[in-house]
C-alpha cells in the first residue's frame, strides 16, 4: 500500500534520482541540437553514434537508420516549442537520452519522441516536461523499453499521453514507467506485447481503442482514473496485472466496453472504486468473456456491470472485502454470466454458508440478496450512507422481511470455501507494529493517567497543624 | 462538639472560586461520579470489548494490511462507533443536570457560592472528559490489536479516528446537556436522549433515502441534507482524513470532494463544532433562564 | 446583613413569594415563622439568589442577582436534609465544597471537628443519619466562617436527639455573633434563637414581631392540637391567624400556640366562623408538638 508518507518517499527519490542524472549531464556549454544532425549525416545507416554529453537545444530529426547512444548523459531541450525528437526513419535505435521541453498547446500534439517509421527501438530514455511523451504513427514492430514519462503539470485535462501508438502493429512496450500523463493508450494497433509497465497518477493507466489481439502481462496501474480501459478491443489477454487504488472520476480497476474474446487470469484489482467494470462485454452473441483466478478485493463495488451484459464466465477468483461484490449499473442482475465451469465457482469473502465436508467447495449457494445494493442499483446517491448503522438498518429488515429481499443478483452453486492467498507485486511485507503498539500503550496510558490524576481525593488531615482548631477551642 | 469561633467580621471576606477554579472543581467531581457510576463502567467496558473484536474479527481471516483502501477495519468501527458512541454521550448527557434536580442535589449545589454556568460547564466538562477516557482505553487496546495483527498500517487514520471520536462524543454530550436542563425528570430525559438517539442514528438517515429515492434529490441537496447530520458529518470526516476525498460515498461524496475541495474537512469540522457549541450555548442560556431549580 | 426588597416570586399563577422586604441587622437572627406552603423555603431561595425572582437581595451588601456567586460566598447554608450523592464519602463530599470555597483540607478538617463528626470521615452519606447529615450540612455551611446562615427548618427531619444537637450549635453560633436567617415552625426553636420573627402566610409577609411579642408569657404557652375536617383546615388556620395566633399545618391536624390560660379561644373562634373541630389535645412542653402519637 501507499501512505502519503511512502508516496513523498517515493516522490523524493525520484526528485533526487532525476536531479541527479540532469547534474551528470549537465555540462558548462548548451548546443544545438543541429550537432547531433552532423554525428548523423556522418554516420553510416546502421552504425552507433555516441552523442558527447551535454545539453543540446532545439528540435532534433533523424532521418537515417542510425543506433543513437546518449548513455544517460545527454539533454535534449526543446526549449518548449513543439515536438523535440521524430524519428521518420525505419532501424533506428534511440537510447539513453533526457528528452523534455515539448510544445504544451495540444494543437499539432507536440511531444518528446515522435516516431514515424517502423523497426525503431526507444529504450532507457527519460522525458519531462512534454505533452505527449512516446508516440508512435504508424510505426509498426518497434520496442519501447525502460523509458521513464513525466508529464507536464498541467490539469488532467489538458495533459497528453504518455505512451500513444496509432496504426502500429507488432510492437513491444515493456518496463516503461509514466507518471502525471493522460493515458498509455494503442489506436488501431494489434499484436502488441505490453509487459511490467508503471503507470500512476494518470487518467487511463493502459487505454485500448480498436486495438485487438494483443497481451498485457503484469503491468502496475496505481492511482489513476481507470487502471485498464478496453473499448471496441477484441481478443486481449490481461494476465498478472496489478490495479491498485484506480479511484479518479471513473475509478475502474478494469473497464471493459464492447470487446469480445476477453481474457483476464491472475489479476489483482485492489481498492479501486470499482474492480472490474464490464460495459456490454462480449458484445457479440457468440463470444466469451472468461474471468478466472483473480483477486478482486477491497474495492467498493467488486465488479460492476451493466444489465445487458452475458457470456462472462468467472471461475476461481476470489472476492474478498468489496463493500459491494458484484453489483449492475440500473436495474437487473448478472444472470446472463455464470460464475462457475466445470464445478468450480468463485470466492465470496461474505459467503455465509459452510463446507462440511471439506472439500473446497461451500454446501450452499451463494446468493447475495442485499436491499441496500439494490438500492444503490436504482439510486447511486444512496451510497452516501454506506458505513452508517441505517445501511445495516435496511439489511437487518430485508432478513426480517422476505417480501423485501431482492432477487439475487447473481448465483454462484459452487462456491469456493478457503480463501485464496492474494499474489500480487506490490503487497508490501507487514510492517513493524511497534508504532501502532505504542500508539495503544500511549492512548491507554492517557486515560489511565488521567482517571489516576482527576480521581484522586485529598484525605483529610489526621489532625490540624499549628495550634488545633481555629479560633477559641 | 468543640466549641464555634466567635466571628466579629461582619461580612466575611469572599470565599470563593475563580470562575475556572470553581468549573474545574465540578469536572473533578463529575469525572468522579462518571468512574464510580456503574452505567459508565459497563459502558467502558462493552466498548472496549466491541472495539477489539472488531478489529481483531476484521483482521481474521484474508489479511487486508498492505492495500491503502477504506478498511474493513475502519469500517467496523465506523458502524460500531456511530451506533454505540452517540447513546453513551447522549444517556451521559441527559442523566447529569436532570438527575441533580430529581435528587434535589442541585439546589444545594446552586447554593453555594457557585454560578449556574459553572454548574454546566463543570459537568460538562467532567462528562467529556471521563468520555474520551473511555473512548482512549477502547481504541487504545484496538491499537494493540490491530499492531499485533497487521502492523502500524493506518496509524494516522487510527489517530484521527480516535480524535474525531471524541470530537463525535464530545457533541452528543453537549445534545444530552440541553435535553437535561430542559427535562424535569431523569427519566423523561433520558427517553428524549433515547430518542434522539434513534433520530440521528436511524430516523434521520433513512428518512433522507426515502426522500432521496421519493423526490430523486439531486446531489448537492443529499449533500446538504446528509451532511447536517452530526453523525454524518463524523463519518465524512474520518473518510476525508484517510482518502483524502470522499469517492467511497458515491456519487455525492464525488461531488462533495469536486465542489468544495480542501474546503469541505474544515464544513465537516464546523458541522461538527457546531453541532457541539449551539447545544451547549443553548443549554447554558436555558439553565440561567430557568424560573426554579 | 441581609435586605430583601419587595421580594416577589411567583410560580406560574400562584405567588409563592409576595412582596416581602426587610432588613436583617448583623448578629441578629430572624425567624420566618409560618406552615408548610406559607413561601419560607422560597423566599429562600431568593434570598440566595437560587431561583430568579422579581425584586432586590442583597447579601452583606452584594447584590445576589449580579453578583450571585459573591453573595453566596458570604454565606452558609443549611438545607432541611442534606442532599448530596449518597454515594460519596464524607471526606469527599465536604473536601468538594471546601474546594468551592477555596478552602483547604484543614479548613475542612475543622469544621468537622466543630461539628463533632470527626472520626466518620469514611462513611458514605447514605450511611449517615439524618443528624449526623445535618451536621454536616452545618460543617459545609461552617466551611468558610461566614458570618452569615441562612438555614431553611434545619431540624424538621430530625428526631428529638438529632434536633438537641443541632439546635445546641445553632445557639453557639449566634452565641459567636454569628447573623442567622432561619426558617421554622416550632415555637421552641424561635424562642430559643430568634431575635425576630417574620411571620409569613401564603407568600405574604403578615407581621413582623418578637418571641416575646407572639408569646408574651413564654412558660405560659400551651401548643395544642385542633383536628378539623380535611376540607376546613386552611379556612381555619386563617381564621386563627386573624385572631392572632401562631399555627401551623403540618397534615396532623392543626397546631395552635396559646396561652395556658386561654386555650380554649381557638375553639371559640372557629365555632364563631362555623368550623367544627372533632377533636383537640394537648401538646406537652412546647418543644415538641410533633412528639405527641
Amino acid at each position: 500500500m501507499k501512505t502519503p508518507i511512502t508516496t513523498i518517499c517515493s516522490a523524493l527519490v525520484i526528485m533526487l534520482t532525476s536531479s541527479f542524472s540532469f547534474a551528470a549531464a549537465s555540462p558548462e556549454d548548451v548546443r544545438s541540437a543541429s550537432v547531433i544532425v552532423e554525428l548523423i549525416d556522418a554516420a553510416q545507416p546502421g552504425a552507433l553514434v555516441d552523442v558527447p554529453a551535454g545539453t543540446y537545444e532545439g528540435k532534433l530529426t533523424v532521418q537515417k537508420g542510425v543506433r543513437l547512444d546518449g548513455r544517460g548523459m545527454v539533454v535534449i531541450d526543446g526549449g518548449g516549442e513543439g515536438t523535440v525528437v521524430e524519428i521518420t526513419s525505419m532501424d533506428v535505435t534511440f537510447r539513453g537520452f533526457t528528452v523534455r521541453g515539448s510544445g504544451a498547446r495540444v494543437t499539432g500534439e507536440p511531444a518528446a519522441i515522435r516516431v514515424m517509421a517502423g523497426n525503431v527501438v526507444i529504450e532507457d530514455n527519460h522525458i519531462e516536461d512534454a505533452l505527449f511523451g512516446i508516440d508512435l504513427r504508424s510505426a509498426p514492430d518497434c520496442v519501447i523499453r525502460r523509458n521513464t514519462v513525466r508529464g507536464k503539470d498541467l490539469e488532467a485535462g489538458r495533459r497528453g499521453d504518455g505512451i500513444r501508438l496509432w496504426w502500429s502493429h507488432n510492437c513491444i512496450v515493456e518496463d516503461n514507467d509514466i507518471q502525471g500523463s493522460r493515458d498509455m493508450v494503442f489506436w488501431y494497433s494489434e499484436q502488441l506485447i505490453i509487459a511490467r509497465n508503471r503507470v500512476r497518477d494518470s487518467r487511463y493507466g493502459l487505454h485500448f481503442m480498436y486495438s485487438h489481439n494483443t497481451v498485457l502481462l503484469e503491468n502496475e496501474l496505481v492511482g489513476n482514473s481507470v487502471g485498464v480501459y478496453l473499448m471496441y478491443s477484441n481478443s486481449i489477454r490481461l494476465i498478472g496485472n496489478t490495479m491498485i487504488n484506480n479511484r479518479g472520476a471513473s475509478g475502474y480497476g478494469i473497464g471493459l466496453k464492447d470487446c469480445d474474446d476477453i481474457t483476464l487470469k491472475n489479476n489483482a484489482l485492489l481498492a479501486n472504486r470499482v474492480g472490474l467494470y464490464i460495459d456490454n462485454s462480449p458484445s457479440s452473441v457468440d463470444s466469451v468473456g472468461r474471468i478466472a483466478d483473480n483477486m478482486v478485493a477491497f474495492n467498493e463495488v467488486g465488479m460492476l456491470a451493466t444489465p445487458i451484459t452475458h457470456d462472462n464466465v468467472f471461475t476461481a477468483n476470489a472476492f474478498v472485502e468489496n463493500e459491494q461484490q458484484a453489483a449492475t449499473h440500473g436495474r437487473g442482475d448478472l444472470s446472463l454470466n455464470t460464475f462457475y465451469e466445470e464445478g468450480t465457482g468463485n470466492f465470496w469473502s461474505d459467503y455465509a454458508g459452510y463446507d462440511l465436508d471439506e472439500d473446497g467447495v461451500g454446501d450452499l449457494a451463494y446468493e447475495p440478496q442485499s436491499l441496500f445494493a439494490s438500492m444503490l442499483a436504482k439510486e447511486p446517491n444512496l451510497r452516501l450512507f454506506v458505513y452508517s448503522p441505517a445501511q445495516q438498518a435496511v439489511e437487518l429488515t430485508s432478513r426480517a422481511f422476505p417480501e423485501l429481499r431482492p432477487a439475487p443478483t447473481l448465483v454462484d452453486p459452487v462456491p469456493l470455501s478457503r480463501a485464496p492467498v492474494i499474489k500480487t507485486t506490490s503487497n508490501s511485507t507487514m510492517t513493524s507494529g511497534w508504532p501502532m503498539a505504542i500508539l495503544g500503550l500511549g492512548l491507554v496510558a492517557i486515560s489511565g493517567v488521567s482517571c489516576w490524576r482527576l480521581s484522586r481525593i485529598g484525605s483529610l488531615p489526621a489532625r490540624i497543624p499549628g495550634n488545633g482548631k481555629r479560633g477559641a477551642a | 462538639m468543640s466549641a464555634i469561633a466567635p466571628t466579629a467580621k461582619l461580612a466575611g471576606t469572599h470565599r470563593h472560586r475563580s470562575f475556572f477554579g470553581g468549573v474545574y472543581s465540578f469536572a473533578r467531581r463529575e469525572f468522579r461520579d462518571a468512574l464510580s457510576s456503574r452505567w459508565f463502567v459497563l459502558y467502558t467496558v462493552s466498548f472496549t470489548i466491541l472495539a477489539v473484536t472488531v478489529s481483531f474479527m476484521s483482521l481474521s481471516g484474508v489479511g487486508s494490511h498492505g492495500f491503502a483502501g477504506f478498511g474493513r477495519t475502519t469500517a467496523g468501527l465506523l458502524n460500531l462507533i456511530m451506533l454505540v458512541v452517540p447513546l453513551m454521550a447522549l444517556v451521559a448527557g441527559t442523566g447529569s443536570i436532570a438527575g441533580e434536580r430529581e435528587r434535589g442535589t442541585l439546589l444545594y449545589l446552586l447554593a453555594q457560592p457557585v454560578s449556574r454556568t459553572q454548574v454546566l460547564l463543570g459537568k460538562y466538562l467532567g462528562l467529556g472528559v471521563a468520555l474520551a477516557c473511555s473512548l482512549c482505553l477502547g481504541f487504545g487496546i484496538s491499537a494493540m490489536v490491530l499492531a499485533w495483527r497487521a502492523g502500524s498500517v493506518g496509524i494516522s487514520t487510527f489517530v484521527m479516528l480516535t480524535a474525531l471520536t471524541c470530537a463525535l462524543s464530545i457533541s452528543m454530550l453537549s445534545i444530552g446537556i440541553l435535553i437535561s436542563v430542559l427535562s424535569r425528570r431523569t427519566g423523561v430525559a433520558t427517553g428524549i436522549g433515547l430518542f434522539v438517539w434513534l433520530i440521528l442514528v436511524f430516523v434521520s438517515d433513512l428518512g433522507l433515502m426515502a426522500g432521496t429515492v421519493l423526490f430523486k434529490l439531486r446531489v448537492q441537496e443529499v449533500f446538504a441534507l446528509g451532511v447536517l447530520n452530526p453523525l454524518q458529518a463524523f463519518k465524512m470526516s474520518v473518510i476525508v482524513n484517510m482518502n483524502a476525498s470522499l469517492d467511497v460515498l458515491g456519487p455525492v461524496g464525488m461531488y462533495a470532494t469536486q465542489t468544495y475541495g480542501d474546503a469541505l474537512i474544515w464544513m465537516l469540522a464546523l458541522v461538527l463544532t457546531a453541532w457541539t457549541i449551539l447545544p451547549l450555548a443553548v443549554a447554558t442560556f436555558a439553565f440561567l433562564r430557568r424560573n426554579s431549580v | 446583613m441581609i435586605i430583601a426588597e419587595h421580594v416577589t416570586k411567583s410560580f406560574g399563577r400562584t405567588t409563592a413569594v409576595d412582596d416581602i422586604s426587610f432588613e436583617l441587622q448583623p448578629g441578629c437572627a430572624l425567624a420566618l415563622w409560618g406552615s408548610n406552603g406559607a413561601g419560607k423555603t422560597t423566599l429562600i431561595r431568593c434570598l440566595l439568589g437560587v431561583i430568579r425572582f422579581q425584586g432586590r437581595a442583597s447579601i452583606g451588601g452584594v447584590d445576589v442577582k449580579r453578583r450571585g456567586r459573591q453573595a453566596r460566598s458570604l454565606a452558609g447554608y443549611v438545607p432541611q436534609e442534606l442532599a448530596f450523592h449518597d454515594d460519596a464519602r464524607l471526606d469527599a463530599a465536604i473536601l468538594f465544597f471546601a474546594s468551592l470555597r477555596r478552602m483547604d483540607k484543614h479548613a475542612a478538617k475543622t469544621a468537622l471537628d466543630t461539628v463533632g463528626l470527626t472520626g466518620h470521615e469514611r462513611k458514605r452519606v447514605r450511611d449517615l443519619s439524618g443528624g449526623m447529615k445535618q451536621r454536616l450540612a452545618l460543617a459545609i455551611a461552617l466551611l468558610s466562617d461566614p458570618a452569615i446562615i441562612v438555614l431553611d427548618e434545619p431540624t424538621s427531619n430530625l428526631d428529638a436527639a438529632g434536633r438537641g444537637e443541632v439546635s445546641e450549635t445553632l445557639a453557639r453560633l449566634k452565641q459567636c455573633g454569628k447573623t442567622l436567617l432561619f426558617a421554622s415552625h416550632r415555637p421552641d426553636e424561635v424562642i430559643a434563637l430568634a431575635d425576630r420573627i417574620l411571620v409569613m402566610d401564603q407568600g405574604k409577609a403578615i407581621q413582623d414581631t418578637t418571641p416575646s411579642e407572639m408569646w408574651p408569657n413564654e412558660s405560659g404557652v400551651q401548643m395544642i392540637r385542633l383536628h378539623l375536617t380535611m376540607a376546613s383546615e386552611s379556612d381555619a388556620a386563617k381564621v386563627l391567624r386573624d385572631a392572632g395566633h401562631a399555627v401551623h399545618l403540618n397534615g396532623h391536624g392543626l397546631c395552635v400556640a396559646v396561652s395556658r390560660d386561654r386555650k380554649a379561644a381557638p375553639i371559640h373562634a372557629l365555632s364563631r366562623a362555623d368550623i367544627e373541630v372533632r377533636d383537640m389535645e394537648l401538646i406537652e412542653g412546647i418543644s415538641s408538638p410533633e412528639a405527641s402519637p
